[in-house]
């Protein structure tokens, strides 16, 4: 890649670079005081607009959507926080399917860990069969992220749970997006966007899986919501 | 104070502090508030670009450390952002140079804090010593997020030209300013 410069001061403040060449401009900025000098600029020109009072309410508006997003999204890290003593021998249980999905989350959580593996691999076949597959998804040759995802199937259902470190920091609305192929047409499997420190985690639930689904993947979209993939596939892996 | 505090603030939020992002959000609202409305012209707009910025910080998008620069540029530059792409994905997007509106605004009626009017008062004062086109330019890129190409069509200026234009403005305009500070002037005593 061609080095950056002060060039690109002016499409560093639009946010359109992209992060390997925001990451370079930035070692740019270090030394060149011309560009400093301009991102500077941009920290007093905002005082030139015209004081407007903020409306009324406005604040609890924000701060609460900005704090329930978070609530939404703690959701699915709680699951992998629940204690160890969970994986149990009763935590197979049809009506409940939380202890599934925690056992599935600590499984993939604590991979490569022989403990957890022991732990697991003395759990009871209860009722009906129930096949658990980890999976440890390829990045494609430029993300730096990994992923690992754990599949439980359950006569008609299936379960997914998907943890990534490592992640690329999203922009916008972007989202990682989970999608489960066969023959490569997708359906989208759940969301997330990565902590401060670069995790994700995500859960999907199919009640009524009939599908021999052959391939798990994560794209990064430009917004959630997608029914089939806009963005490129930054992991992957056949089931 | 408010330099080092910005960061020590930042850092809690970063831990996931509720009183210090409410704190950070009491502390920028209005400058933030009037900067999108200056921007998108629409109060609405104006709080929902907000929002997009308060949810990126708590999240921590496009995480802030000192070598980004200070960290108001950083919050408004992100602040800009959020605004121009609620303009494009809202707004149609206006082609006329008279509804860009101007980079220096006549005076208006709502108090503004003492640290807001001295900083006005020295940017606004640093602008007139820009050209009457880097002015425009400054206003059409940094106020409207124009596209180049629509730079370069209203102050008809090469479109290979119209980034280092800007950057020679911006550039022009720190410089008016840091000698204004370094001599210690302040703009009411001229």
């Amino acid at each position: 890649m061609a080095k950056l410069n002060c060039d690109h001061v002016i499409d560093y403040l639009n946010g359109t670079l992209s992060k390997e060449e925001q990451l370079e401009f930035e070692q740019h900025l270090k030394t060149c005081t011309d560009c400093q000098e301009i991102i500077e600029m941009t920290g007093d020109l905002p005082y030139l607009a015209d004081p407007v009072d903020p409306p009324a309410g406005m604040k609890a508006r924000i701060l609460s959507t900005v704090f329930e997003e978070e609530a939404e999204q703690k959701k699915s890290e709680e699951v992998k926080r629940e204690p160890a003593p969970l994986i149990t021998q009763k935590a197979v249980k049809k009506k409940n399917r939380w202890p599934v999905l925690i056992a599935a989350a600590l499984f993939v959580s604590l991979l490569g860990n022989g403990y957890a593996l022991l732990k697991l691999s003395e759990q009871p076949e209860t009722g009906g069969e129930m096949a658990f597959q980890s999976i440890d998804l390829q990045p494609n040759e430029v993300f730096g992220g990994t992923a690992k995802a754990a599949i439980i199937r359950e006569e008609e259902s299936l379960e997914l749970v998907v943890q990534a470190e490592q992640l690329e920091a999203l922009e916008g609305e972007q989202v990682y997006q989970i999608w489960l192929l066969k023959e490569g047409k997708p359906i989208p499997a759940g969301a997330f966007t990565p902590s401060a420190n670069g995790e994700g985690n995500a859960y999907y639930s199919l009640e009524d899986n009939t599908e021999d689904w052959d391939t798990i993947a994560i794209t990064l979209e430009p917004q959630a919501g997608n029914a089939s993939p806009q963005g490129e596939i930054v992991l992957s892996s056949e089931i | 104070m408010e330099k080092s505090s910005d960061f020590v603030l930042y850092e809690r939020v970063r831990n996931k502090d509720k009183e210090a992002l409410e704190q950070l959000y009491d502390r920028y609202e209005k400058i933030l508030f009037s900067f999108l409305v200056k921007m998108t012209e629409d109060r609405d707009l104006a709080e929902e670009a907000l929002q997009e910025v308060f949810i990126k910080v708590w999240r921590g998008v496009g995480e802030y450390d000192e070598s980004k620069g200070k960290f108001t540029s950083w919050l408004f530059t992100m602040s800009r952002n959020a605004a121009i792409d609620l303009i494009r994905k809202k707004k149609k997007p206006s082609v006329a140079l008279e509804e860009a509106g101007e980079l220096v605004s006549p005076a208006s009626s709502v108090e503004e804090t003492a640290e807001w009017q001295e900083k006005k008062e020295q940017i606004q004062l640093a602008v007139k010593d820009l050209s009457a086109e880097q002015q425009k330019m400054v206003q059409l890129f940094y106020f409207k997020g124009y596209t180049h190409e629509k730079i370069s069509e209203l102050c008809e200026v090469p479109l290979g030209t119209v980034k280092s234009r800007i950057r020679l403005a911006l550039k022009k305009l720190k410089g008016t300013l840091h000698d204004m500070q370094e001599r210690g002037d302040s703009p009411w005593r001229n």
